[in-house]
Order: structure tokens, then C-alpha cells, then sequence
């Protein structure tokens, strides 16, 4: 996300260079950079040396299902995500600035707090004696309750809650950009509201997208509570798959080389968007 | 007389206990350049608003044809609008924002095309059709989004303040091109602007407006030569007003005393003042000779300071009673250079080119 800090005016850098750097990058490279090198060299070398813990992934059936799960998951909340949180971008954007403060400071305050506290909340309202069953049982909507909890629904549902602030806050600062007059010239040139949501608001809150989209698919594709509470063990997802290898199996080298694939998987989709969406920006000037 | 094109009936618009518009009424011919002119807040973008569904008017009603608009939302009008910001979409190219309006209108390839040509060469941008407005200028963007505005052939071109944000020389080069656009494509506009020149040089008509309502509607010349309050008088061109106290009146002629004494008789009135009313009587600082002609009354002043302008001297005079006044005497060089030393001296006016107005 912060690829742009690099490019900070001369000013801005140390005074002598490097020098003035070390410590920070002594850290950087003693927690981040041994970690990922060492995990790359678990996942090549436990329990001997090979390739064998890539293909044992790649080719078991099991763990297929589960690298499917996740990207279907990691999709399908981010898909919902974005639908979800479009409208409340929107109208955080055009609110009168005062209302708007204390809507976004609801949002912030929900993603204060705790993830545990609220996945569990969220068991109590799915569950099939839960709140929701319950109250469309009694308005007569349903007759049986719905499955809402250990299936791709309840994971759907809970993520979709986590990540919306996410989502949310780049889209805002997109949406913002956009000069109000932009969509009421869209209209006098014809556009009904359809049109000029299609054709100009969307186009235009893309870079918004993206950016929000990247976080929550990256932040799903590894995600560990809410899968694991939520979704049951069916519907098991690469995180708790690494948890189960390395916690129940001690298998370390099979858990290492499922957190090198989700990290290249991760850093693949980072470079594709600062393509698409630098690409987007010396054409488009957006 | 025949249906007007569009007219504005009795249009009020009230943003709670304030009155941003008081029962604006005008009738607007096809094909006619209007100007809502006046200072901010005085009522003219709202109206525009009213007119392009922006805003829906508290009472009243915008007429097309004879037929309303009030219940057409804004898409649907069929208007055309350049606005004061920039409002190009800025992901689209230049041909596909000109393209636009008739997409959304579902028009066939082939015409969308031919008429984008059309509209880029009426605005000079033939060669710009695939740049993005970003990398436009102010005033190639302005074009652009006149361009898009006109691809429809709307009957009414709305502009809102649409040279504003520009310099000045761009201004007077857009001003030359809407003018051009106006004549080639007999588009009825109505035009907002709070810049006099701007009304001036451009439009057929202008509306002068003040707190809500039309102070004076005319061509720039009668607002000019004949303003119907000291407002426009002082909105309009340049002006000084001398304290003057009214003596009589008789056939419309009345007769002045000026705060220094000097009684002035033949000045041209159109309104009723008492014997002894407080009045300000405006003179136009062009208004003023350096020599006497017949029928012009004097005045005594010392001059204290002239600028050069090139066409004409400005000199600030101050008068007996010691109000600074603008002079902008058309006259000669040679007159003009004899003439303005710092010095006390007698300037004359023609009273009937004076106009009184209550104080």
C-alpha cells in the first residue's frame, strides 16, 4: 500500500544517506525478511530437502479443495464486499459533513472491536435457534431455519462484516474526488441514473475498488476466526489448514510451503493491480 | 404575439425563510442570447437551476414550447449545460465525452461519430478527439464540454459562469468563440455570468439581477444608457453620483442643486420628486468634456491625479465639495494632454445624458 513513500522529495531522506537508515532496516531485515526466507527454507527442506511438500499440495485432492475453498471465499466476500459497501461509501460522500463523522466514526468503532467478540456474536444471531431463524420463523417467511452457520453463507456473512470498514475507506476517498457537478452534467447530457452510475460513477470510483478490493481479498485469502467459527470443518480454509498442519500434524514443512503460496499468491495480486491501476493513471489522469 | 420559447412564470424558490428567487417571470424568444447577470447570491444560478431540474422551484413554473418542465427530471429535458467547473468525464477521451450524450441516447455508430467530427470542428479541437481531458487546458476543456452540450442539438444551451475559473485573454477568446457558435448554430443560450463586460460583449439580452429579482431587463445599451435604478446604473459601466437636492420639475426636465451650489436644469427624469427631495444624480465618468458644448453644464473640480490608458486618460477629480470623482474625458489627445494638468478647473456634463435617481 505504500509503494508511493519511496518516491519522497530528497528533503525527506537522511542526512547522510543509508547511514541514518540502519536500525530501521537492521529491523526490517531480522523481522521480516528472515522470517519469509526461513519459511521458504522450511517449506523446501522439512522433512528432507525436495520439492516434495509443493507437490504433496499441488497434487492431493484434499488439499485442492481447500486451496479452492479459499479463493472462492476470498471471491465471493469480496464481491459482496464491495456490493455492500458501495452504498455506504456513496452516501458517507454526499452526507452533510457533520452526519457523515459520526457515521464513519460508527464504522471505526466496529472495526475497534474485538474480532473475536464479534464472530461469536454473530454465531449467536446465525445459529438455527438464532435471532434471525427465530424472527423469520415467527413473521412466517420460513418454516424450517435456514442453514446460515458452518457453510460458505455464515463465512460470507461474517467476513463480509469484518472487511466492510476496509472496503469502505478507500472508497470514500474515491468517491470524494469526484466533483458532484461531474454527475449532474452526466444527466443534462441524458444519462438517466442508471447510465450515469454505469457509465461515469463506477468507471470512476475504479482505482477506489481496486485498492479496497486487493485489501479484502488479501486480508480473506488468509484469513483464520472467522472461517474456523463460522464456516465448519467442510468448508476449511488455507489458514486453517496451515494452523491444523502445524499445530495437530507438527508438520512444518507442509504448513511453510501452504504460507509461501499464499504469500506469492498475495504479492502476484499486489503487482497486478499497481499495473492495472498505474497503467490507469498515465492514460486515464485519473 | 406568438407563444414564446420558453418562458420563466411567476418563479419562486425559498431554501427555508431565505428567498433565493422572488417571482421571476420572462419570456425568452428562440434563438436568443440571454444573460442572467448580477452579483453573487442575487438569484441567476438558481433560476438556471430551476431550468436545468437542479432545483425545483418553490412556486412557478419553466415553460418549453408551452409545455412544462417541472415534472421532466433532468435527463430527460433535453438541455444542454457547460458549467462553471470543469465536468469532463475525466475517463473517457475527448470524442468519448463529446460521444456521450447521444450513447446514452442509444444513436447509431455511424452518427455518433459523424456528429462528434462536427462538434470537435465547431469548437477547433479536430485533432483532440483521443487525448483525455487531463491533459487539456482550461479553455480546451470549456470547448470540450461545449462541445458535449451541443451534440444533441438541444433547443437551450445553459452556461453557468462557464469562463470563470479562465485568465483573461482566454476568456476573450472563448467569449469571440461563443459568440461564433451562437451565430453558426442559432442555439438559444442563456448565459450567467457576474462579469459586465462578459454580458456586455456577448449576449442579445441581459436580465440584470439583484436580491431575487429582475431589477432591469434590456439590451446592454438600454441598461447602459437608460438603467432604470442607480443599481443597475452602478452595476453596469462606471459611475459617479453627486448629492444633489431637487429643485423642480417641469416636462419631465428637472432642475438640481449640487452639494457645491451650482444649480443644474435639463437633467432627464422619469420619476416624480418632491421640492426639496435628496436625490444622487449620476454622471458617467465618459460623460464629462473637458470644454464647454452647448446646453452642458459646468462643474468645478481640481484634478488630482490622471492614469493613461491608451485609449483614453482616467483622471480623479475631487469636487468643490469634496467628493472624488472618475473622469474619463473622450476627447482628443491634444485636448486631453493641454487640458489635464493638476490643476482647478471647470468640467462639463450634458444634464440629459445625467440620470437622477432618489438618494
Amino acid at each position: 500500500m505504500s509503494g508511493n513513500l519511496l518516491h519522497r522529495p530528497p528533503i525527506l531522506r537522511g542526512p547522510d544517506g543509508i547511514g541514518g537508515a540502519l536500525p530501521a532496516l537492521i529491523l526490517i531485515i531480522l523481522f521480516f525478511v528472515v522470517p519469509v526466507v526461513a519459511l521458504l527454507l522450511r517449506s523446501v527442506t522439512e522433512p528432507v530437502p525436495g520439492l516434495q511438500n509443493y507437490a504433496t499440495l499441488f497434487g492431493h485432492g484434499t488439499y485442492a479443495r481447500v486451496f479452492f475453498n479459499t479463493f472462492l471465499v476470498a471471491t465471493v466476500v469480496t464481491a459482496v464486499t464491495v456490493i455492500v459497501a458501495f452504498p455506504v461509501a456513496w452516501m458517507l460522500a454526499i452526507m452533510p459533513p457533520a452526519l457523515g463523522s459520526i457515521v464513519f466514526g460508527i464504522i471505526i468503532l466496529s472495526m475497534w472491536t474485538n474480532l473475536l467478540t464479534r464472530t461469536y456474536a454473530w454465531m449467536v444471531l446465525l445459529q438455527r435457534t438464532g435471532v434471525i431463524n427465530r424472527t423469520l420463523m415467527d413473521i412466517g417467511l420460513i418454516s424450517e431455519p435456514l442453514p446460515l452457520i458452518n457453510n460458505l453463507t455464515g463465512v460470507t456473512i461474517g467476513m463480509v462484516y469484518i472487511m466492510l470498514p476496509f472496503m469502505i475507506l478507500p472508497l470514500v476517498g474515491t468517491l470524494c474526488a469526484i466533483d458532484p457537478m461531474t454527475l449532474r452534467a452526466a444527466a443534462l447530457c441524458g444519462a438517466s441514473p442508471f447510465d450515469a452510475f454505469r457509465r461515469i460513477l463506477l468507471p470512476l470510483s475504479l482505482p477506489g475498488i481496486a485498492a479496497g478490493g486487493l485489501m479484502v481479498f488479501v486480508m480473506s485469502l488468509g484469513y483464520f476466526v472467522t472461517p474456523t467459527l463460522l464456516g465448519g470443518t467442510s468448508n476449511m480454509m488455507l489458514a486453517g489448514m496451515i494452523a491444523q498442519m502445524i499445530q495437530s500434524l507438527l508438520n512444518w514443512g507442509l504448513g511453510s510451503a501452504a504460507a509461501f503460496i499464499l504469500l506469492l499468491v498475495t504479492m502476484a495480486l499486489y503487482a497486478l493491480q499497481l499495473r492495472l491501476v498505474g497503467a490507469k493513471r498515465m492514460t486515464g489522469g485519473i | 404575439m406568438t407563444e414564446p420559447f420558453l418562458s420563466i412564470r411567476d418563479l419562486r424558490k425559498a431554501f427555508g425563510s431565505f428567498v433565493a428567487v422572488h417571482d421571476v417571470t420572462i419570456d425568452i424568444p428562440k434563438g436568443e442570447f440571454l444573460t442572467f447577470l448580477g452579483p453573487s447570491g442575487s438569484g441567476k444560478s438558481t433560476t438556471l437551476y430551476a431550468i436545468a431540474g437542479f432545483q425545483h422551484p418553490t412556486s412557478g413554473d419553466v415553460l418549453l414550447e408551452g409545455r412544462s418542465l417541472l415534472s421532466v427530471p433532468s435527463h430527460k429535458r433535453n438541455i444542454g449545460m457547460v458549467f462553471q467547473r470543469y465536468t469532463l468525464f475525466q475517463h473517457l477521451t475527448v470524442a468519448e465525452n463529446v460521444a456521450f450524450p447521444l450513447r446514452v441516447r442509444r444513436r447509431p455508430d455511424a452518427e455518433v461519430k459523424r456528429k462528434v467530427a462536427e462538434m470537435l470542428s465547431l469548437v477547433r479541437l479536430e485533432s483532440f478527439g483521443t487525448r483525455y481531458p487531463g491533459a487539456l487546458s482550461g479553455g480546451q476543456q470549456q470547448r470540450v464540454a461545449l462541445a458535449r452540450a451541443l451534440a444533441y442539438d438541444p433547443p437551450i444551451l445553459l452556461m453557468d459562469e462557464p469562463l470563470s475559473a479562465l485568465d483573461k485573454k482566454l476568456r476573450e477568446e472563448i467569449q469571440a468563440e461563443i459568440r461564433r457558435i451562437h451565430r453558426e448554430t442559432g442555439v438559444t443560450i442563456l448565459y450567467v455570468t457576474h462579469d459586465q463586460d462578459e454580458a456586455l460583449h456577448l449576449s442579445d439580452h441581459i436580465a440584470l439581477f439583484r436580491d431575487g429579482r429582475i431589477e432591469q431587463i434590456g439590451t446592454g445599451e438600454d441598461l447602459y444608457l437608460r438603467p432604470a435604478s442607480e443599481f443597475v446604473a452602478s452595476f453596469i459601466g462606471n459611475s459617479n453620483f453627486l448629492p444633489a437636492e431637487h429643485l423642480e420639475t417641469v416636462n419631465g426636465s428637472a432642475t438640481i442643486r449640487l452639494a457645491d451650489g451650482s444649480v443644474v436644469s435639463g437633467v432627464r427624469i422619469d420619476q416624480d420628486f418632491s421640492h426639496g427631495q435628496k436625490t444622487r444624480l449620476m454622471v458617467r465618468p465618459e460623460a464629462f468634456r473637458l470644454r464647454p458644448g452647448p446646453a452642458t453644464a459646468g462643474l468645478a473640480v481640481e484634478f488630482i491625479d490622471t492614469a493613461f490608458f491608451g485609449e483614453r486618460r482616467r483622471v480623479i477629480a475631487r469636487t468643490a465639495a469634496g467628493q472624488e470623482i472618475d473622469v474619463r474625458p473622450t476627447s482628443d489627445m491634444a485636448e486631453a494632454q493641454e487640458g489635464i494638468a493638476p490643476s482647478r478647473q471647470q468640467i462639463f456634463f450634458d444634464p440629459a445624458a445625467a440620470f437622477l435617481f432618489p438618494a
